[in-house]
Formats: C-alpha cells, structure tokens, sequence
C-alpha cells in the first residue's frame, strides 16, 4: 500500500517535471520563432488549421450561448420587472466568462483533439524520430507553429464569439421576447466596460497556451499503437478541460484583486 | 552479387585464433578505436535492462550488420548511435568526442553526419516525396536558388530509382518505393553514416534485393559507414562486412560472415539457420496437445 503510495507520487512528481519541460522548452522555442523567417510558412498553415477553420464552431458557440442566456434568464428578470437589465446580465457573462471558457472548451475538443491525433500518430509512426535524427529540434518544427498559431488567433476567435453571443442575446430579446432596444442596449453599455473585454481576451491567451502545450505533449509521449493514440487524444481532452477551469478560476480572483486595487485610483483621475 | 565476407577480419581483438576460443570483437573495445564508439552502453525501460553494459566499436568505411532476434535491442542499440534514446550507463562517442552529455543543439550538428532509414520510413505524410527529400536540405541550408535544390532532389530519386515521383505523396507509394523515399531523404545531405533500421523488412524477396543493392551502391558511390540492423540472413550476408549478434542486451558474436557462419554459440547457430530449439519445440507440442485435448474434452 505505502509502496504503491510512494511509486504513484513518485511517478507524479516526475510526469509533472517532464511536462514542466516540455512546457519551457515549447515556449523558449516559440520566442525564438517568432524571430525566424523561415519558419512563418509552418505558423501561417497551422493558423489555416487552427483558426480559421474553428470560425464556424466559434460562431455557432457565441450565437446559441447568447440566445440561451436570454430566454433562460428572462422570466427571472421579468419577474422582478427588470427584463430591460437583461442586456447586462448577457453581454458581461459572455464577454467576460462564458465567451472565452466555452470558446476554449471548443478549441480543446477541436483543435487540441486534432494536435494530439496528428502528433501521435507521427510518434507511432517515428516522424518525430526523424526529425530529430535530421538533426532538428522537434519542438521547434512542430509545437511551436502550432502554439503560436493557438496564441495569435485564440483571442480573435473569442472575439468572434464574444460577437455572436451579443447578437444572439440581442435576438432573444429583442426581435423574439419584445424588450425595448434601446433600454436593452443602454443597460449594457453601462454594465460593460473596456476591462472586461480585455480580461476575456487576456484569459483566451492563457488558455490557447494551455490547451497547445497539453494536446502537443500528449501527442509527444503517446503510448503505441490506435489504442494509445485514443487515450493520448482523451487525456489531452480532459486535461485541457480542467486547466481552462483551473486557469479561468485563477484569473478571475487575479483580476479581481487588480480591478479592486485601481478602481478607487481610477475614480480620482476620473 | 557476391556475398561481403572476405575472409576473417583483420583488426583489433580476435584476430588469428581458432572460432572456439576467440574472444568477440566488439566486447574488447577499450578506447576510442572507430568512427562510433559505444562503451559499457546500460538502457533500461522500467524494469526491462535492454541493453546491458554494451560495447562496441563502428569502423569508417565498413558496413557493419547488427543480428538478433525480435526484442532483444538491435533498434535501441541503432537510436543510441545517434541519441535518439539516452543511455542510463556508459559512454557514447563519434570522431571521438563524446556525444551522450552534449546538449541538444551541439547533438543535432552531430546528428548532420547521419542520415537514418527507419523501419517503416517514417516519411512526413503531409509532404510529397519532394518535399520529404529536401526537408533536411530546408533545415539546414540557407536556400538561394531553388532550382539546385529541385536538382539534388532529382539526384538523389534517380540514385534510389524513383525520379519523376516528386509530385506523389507517401499514402501513393509502396511500402518499397517509400523506403527508397526515406534512403534518397537519408543521404540528401551526403552523410558519412548511415544507420539502417530493418531496411528490407515487409518487402518481398525481389523487392529486398533492390534495397540491399541499394545499400551497396551507396556504400561504393559515397563510401559512407553503414550500421543495419535486420534478422534478415540473406541480407545479412550480402551486405555486411562485420555481423554482430546481439542477445538480451550483450553481443555474443562478432566477426565476418564466415566467423558467424562457424560460430559455436547454440542461439547463434539457431537463429541464422532459423531453427527453434528442441526445448522450445516440445513445449510448443505439449502445449498444443493440452489446447487439443482441452478442446475435444469440450466438444
């Protein structure tokens, strides 16, 4: 019992170590990319790949979480007699929280799926063997276009979203359940502010890094044959899953804390 | 053509003694005597010791084979050669510098000397095949003009048979013409070395032949330093100038065909006849009669 304790911490201890990393050495190799010509060929097809054939998902996303938010939330409000508040309580919840999470959630089952399918297959089957042995890092050919696609477009991508969200919860309510436009519209423009927008964008940053690094790294040390390309794809899956939870949650109280600590700064210059 | 074993070999540890008592070759590499050198190479998988305090000494020039059966370590030995897996024991060197402590990015202008043939090819799926035989020439060359490149391609197709098959893509190709493929992409760069991972394995006899003359030719036209690894006999003996046999992790023969042909080793003589040993055998029998009469006992 104390013995398999022990091995499985040990274990742990050591996988966290390896994707520590793998994690650094994708980052430090995607920094100095970005500095390389040669290598913007690789960034612009995986941004093909990765952003602009995730458009439809994203869009599709941000409409059906915007008109759900507005017919879920309305007799709620209606009730209280405060259904024209009902643009505040959209557009701060997917511009803030459920733009960015389910964005992301859509790219870790999208694009994380199809990073680490691809990636084991090419470990299986020893691609990444001979790139190596060619005397080229693998990490640099491979993770880091398809981090800094993840990175550049992932924010774009929720912007699409944030987008959608917008005019599906303006739909809703206005063209579906007759809320009056312009109380709807005014409510939200002063329950939104320009910070929301960016924490949604800065978190999208934080969780196209996560949902790269995780789905290349399963990928990278896949176990061989179909069987462990599923589970690697899986595991990427689930793992992406809970980091974005994991990292949503941690930025929320970050924010927070620095939204709190210059707001009262911010209404004396104001 | 002619098999490669002219005569005993001529260097080092084992010369002029009789087969019975010779020590093998490669278990006396002591310095840095050979183009690689491995000494007292220990790799372990979990539990698994696959390759058990191995030394052995390449010789420039030379096409050395590496025998063994299934699992007992000839691909890990070959991914040693060039740190594709890191020893857990034990010294690697090429030229005779050590190679195993050297970071990532003085390894990969070592790996610039090699060119590897993977068992499978392991051509990039994505890639035609020109682009597959120029992406080391990408990787490592600050292209000028592109029609040279275009020129080496076709040069390096024609040497392996395969020019006018730029334009397809590896999922058009037969297993044979892919690993043709993965050879003109491993000598792109004129490499003093290449390694050779079970290179006529799922072909058909004709087929195998092509790559074994391959492997020749490219041995006489760029005098390039061979290292297979196969349980191919026939192509053992066609190319090798050195065969090593290897058995849970240690060499137990070392010499040219004829030392290997005559070697006293049992397992030696069982593998290159492909015989299963008498013990293995009535186990077998034994095993399929319980299955039988487990079976009639059912029906």
């Amino acid at each position: 019992m104390i013995g398999v304790l022990g091995s499985n911490t040990v274990m742990g201890v050591y996988n966290a170590g390896q994707f520590g990393r793998f994690a650094w050495r994708s980052m430090a190799a995607s920094a100095r990319s970005i500095g390389m010509r040669e290598t913007y060929p690789l960034i612009w097809t995986q941004m093909w790949i990765i952003g602009v054939r995730s458009v439809p998902v994203m869009l599709i996303t941000g409409a059906f979480v915007g008109m759900t938010l507005a017919y879920g939330s309305y007799d709620q409000l209606a009730g209280m007699g405060l259904e024209e508040h009902l643009g505040v309580l959209i557009n701060v919840s997917v511009v803030k929280e459920l733009g960015p999470v389910l964005a992301a959630v859509m790219l870790a089952g999208r694009v994380g799926g199809a990073l680490t399918a691809e990636l084991g297959t090419m470990k299986v089957t020893e691609q990444i063997d001979a790139i190596e042995s060619m005397g080229t890092d693998p990490v640099r050919y491979i993770v880091a276009p398809r981090l800094l696609a993840c990175l550049l477009l992932t924010p774009a991508l929720i912007v699409y979203a944030d987008l959608l969200g917008i005019w599906g919860g303006w739909y809703m309510s206005v063209v579906e359940l007759e809320i009056n436009a312009g109380a709807y519209w005014s409510f939200s423009a002063f329950g939104i502010e320009m910070w929301d927008v960016v924490c949604g964008l800065i978190k999208g940053l934080f969780f196209a890094g996560a949902i790269a690094v995780i789905s290349c790294y399963k990928g990278f040390h896949c176990r061989e044959g179909a069987h462990g390309v599923g589970q690697a794809c899986t595991e990427a899956f689930v793992a992406s899953f809970i980091s974005i939870l994991m990292i949503d949650f941690a930025l929320v109280v970050i924010f927070k804390a620095i939204y709190s600590t210059f707001w009262p700064v911010q209404s004396l210059l104001g | 053509m002619a098999e490669r074993d002219e005569g005993k070999v001529a260097d080092g540890v084992g010369k002029n003694e009789e087969p019975e008592s010779r020590p093998e070759r490669g278990a006396g590499v002591g310095g840095n005597n050979g183009l690689i050198v491995l000494k007292d190479v220990t790799k372990r998988f979990a539990e698994q010791v696959v390759l058990d305090g191995l030394s052995l000494a390449i010789e420039k020039g030379k096409t050395t084979v590496v025998i063994g059966p299934s699992g007992c370590g000839k691909t890990v030995l070959l991914k040693h050669m060039i740190l594709l897996h890191r020893p857990n024991g034990g010294e690697i060197y090429f030229k005779g510098q050590r190679i195993d402590d050297v970071d990532d990015e003085a390894l990969n202008k070592v790996r610039a000397h090699f060119g590897y043939l993977f068992q499978e090819g392991a051509l990039f799926d994505s890639l035609s095949v020109a682009e597959n035989v120029m992406f080391p020439v990408r990787q490592h060359c600050r292209i000028t003009k592109w029609s040279e490149v275009e020129e080496l391609v076709k040069q390096k197709l024609t040497m392996v048979g395969l020019n006018g098959f730029q334009d397809f893509y590896p999922a058009n190709l037969s297993g044979g013409q892919r690993k043709r493929v993965a050879l003109a992409r491993a000598i792109a760069m004129g490499p003093e070395v290449i390694l050779y991972d079970e290179p006529t394995t799922g072909l058909d006899p004709i087929r195998a032949d092509i790559i074994n003359e391959l492997i020749l030719k490219l041995e006489g036209e760029l005098g390039v330093t061979s290292v297979a690894v196969t349980h191919d006999m026939k192509s053992a003996y066609k190319i090798a100038d050195r065969i090593v046999m290897l058995h849970h992790g240690k060499i137990i023969a070392d010499g040219d065909a004829e030392h290997i042909r005559n070697h006293p080793n049992t397992i030696v003589q069982q593998f290159i006849k492909g015989e299963v040993s008498k013990k293995d055998l009535e186990q077998l029998r034994s095993a399929s009669a319980g299955n039988s009469v487990h079976h009639s006992s059912e029906g």
